[in-house]
């Protein structure tokens, strides 16, 4: 689309930067860990049967996608762009982990494949019993309105 | 998969590339048949609706692929610290993607054996995705 005469990004929008998600649960689950492990083809013993341990793209099934809850509705089309995995320690399969997620920056981008378009980034923190963090995603969707874009391209 | 180590690893190494096929089928079992996923995952049609060509290879699928490659490197005494990418452009199911890497960074940071690497997916030979991915290797010592 065209570049608004003003910002789309409203304070309401700018409002939700750091505000923090009611915790979730999520479970490192072992039907999970050993069908993406299989999938992948991964030999990797650490994630053999009896280890109980998960290997780290499990992540992906419970943490790696959009929270679009926390996610402002800025324009209609919406394509994942970036991501971050950090990884504390190993996942126990098994354990229950805390989740938190916050909107950590929210930017406009003028031009480029999309036309205007609006950068959303969220955090996804997961925290032990213990309140230790042991993994986080970051994510950023560039939001964008699907007519324009294609009017430009 | 043999053990990597830290003095062993130079700024400029490249790691063998590894080919993988991704299918329509493996996207979908990889977060679970009953798991609620992009419908273009499956569906051939609805990737060609949103103009991708065909089945849309999921980015996490990739960004898995990606941590597998760099941790079968490194080896079990490894341990893949971050992975950052960026999504460059959409793959299609059923057209091979080759993984590559070269390492760009080695330092000690808090007593740790940080290697920094650049990884990218290669489609038909151009970028799909682009990343970074720290990991910390034992040292022979």
């Amino acid at each position: 689309m065209a570049t608004p005469e003003q910002s789309l990004i409203t304070d309401e929008h700018r409002a939700t930067i750091g505000k923090k998600s009611e915790p979730t649960k999520a479970v490192v689950k072992e039907i999970d860990a050993h069908r993406m492990r299989d999938i992948l083809e991964d030999r990797d013993p650490r994630y053999a049967d009896e280890t109980g341990i998960a290997p780290a793209y499990i992540l992906a099934g419970f943490g790696g996608r959009p929270n679009r809850n926390m996610m402002p509705g800025i324009l209609p089309g919406g394509l994942l762009t970036q991501q971050e995995w950090r990884f504390t320690r190993p996942f126990k399969i098994g354990e229950e982990l805390t989740s938190i997620s916050q909107v950590v920056d929210i930017r406009e981008r003028l031009g480029g494949r999309y036309g205007y378009s609006v950068l959303i980034t969220t955090a996804n923190d997961f925290y032990d019993a213990d309140g230790n963090h042991v993994a986080g995603s970051m994510i950023t969707i560039t939001q964008f309105d699907p007519k324009g874009a294609a009017r430009e391209e | 998969m043999s053990q990597r180590y830290f003095e062993d690893v130079n700024v400029n190494d490249e790691l063998e590339p590894v080919e993988k096929l991704p299918t329509a089928d493996m996207a979908i079992d990889f977060f679970g048949r009953d798991n609620p996923t992009n419908p273009a995952f499956a569906d051939a049609e609805a990737g060609k609706r949103m103009g991708v060509g065909g089945a849309l290879v999921p980015g996490i699928l990739k960004m898995a692929w990606l941590t597998q490659f760099v941790s079968d490197w490194a080896g079990t005494e490894g341990t893949v610290r971050n992975l950052r990418v960026a999504f460059r452009r959409p793959d299609v199911a059923g057209n091979p993607l080759v993984l590559s890497g070269r390492v760009v960074d080695k330092r000690q940071d808090d007593g740790k054996n940080v290697v920094e690497l650049e990884v990218v997916t290669l489609a038909g030979g151009e970028p799909s995705v682009r990343g970074n991915v720290q990991v910390e290797l034992p040292s022979r010592g």
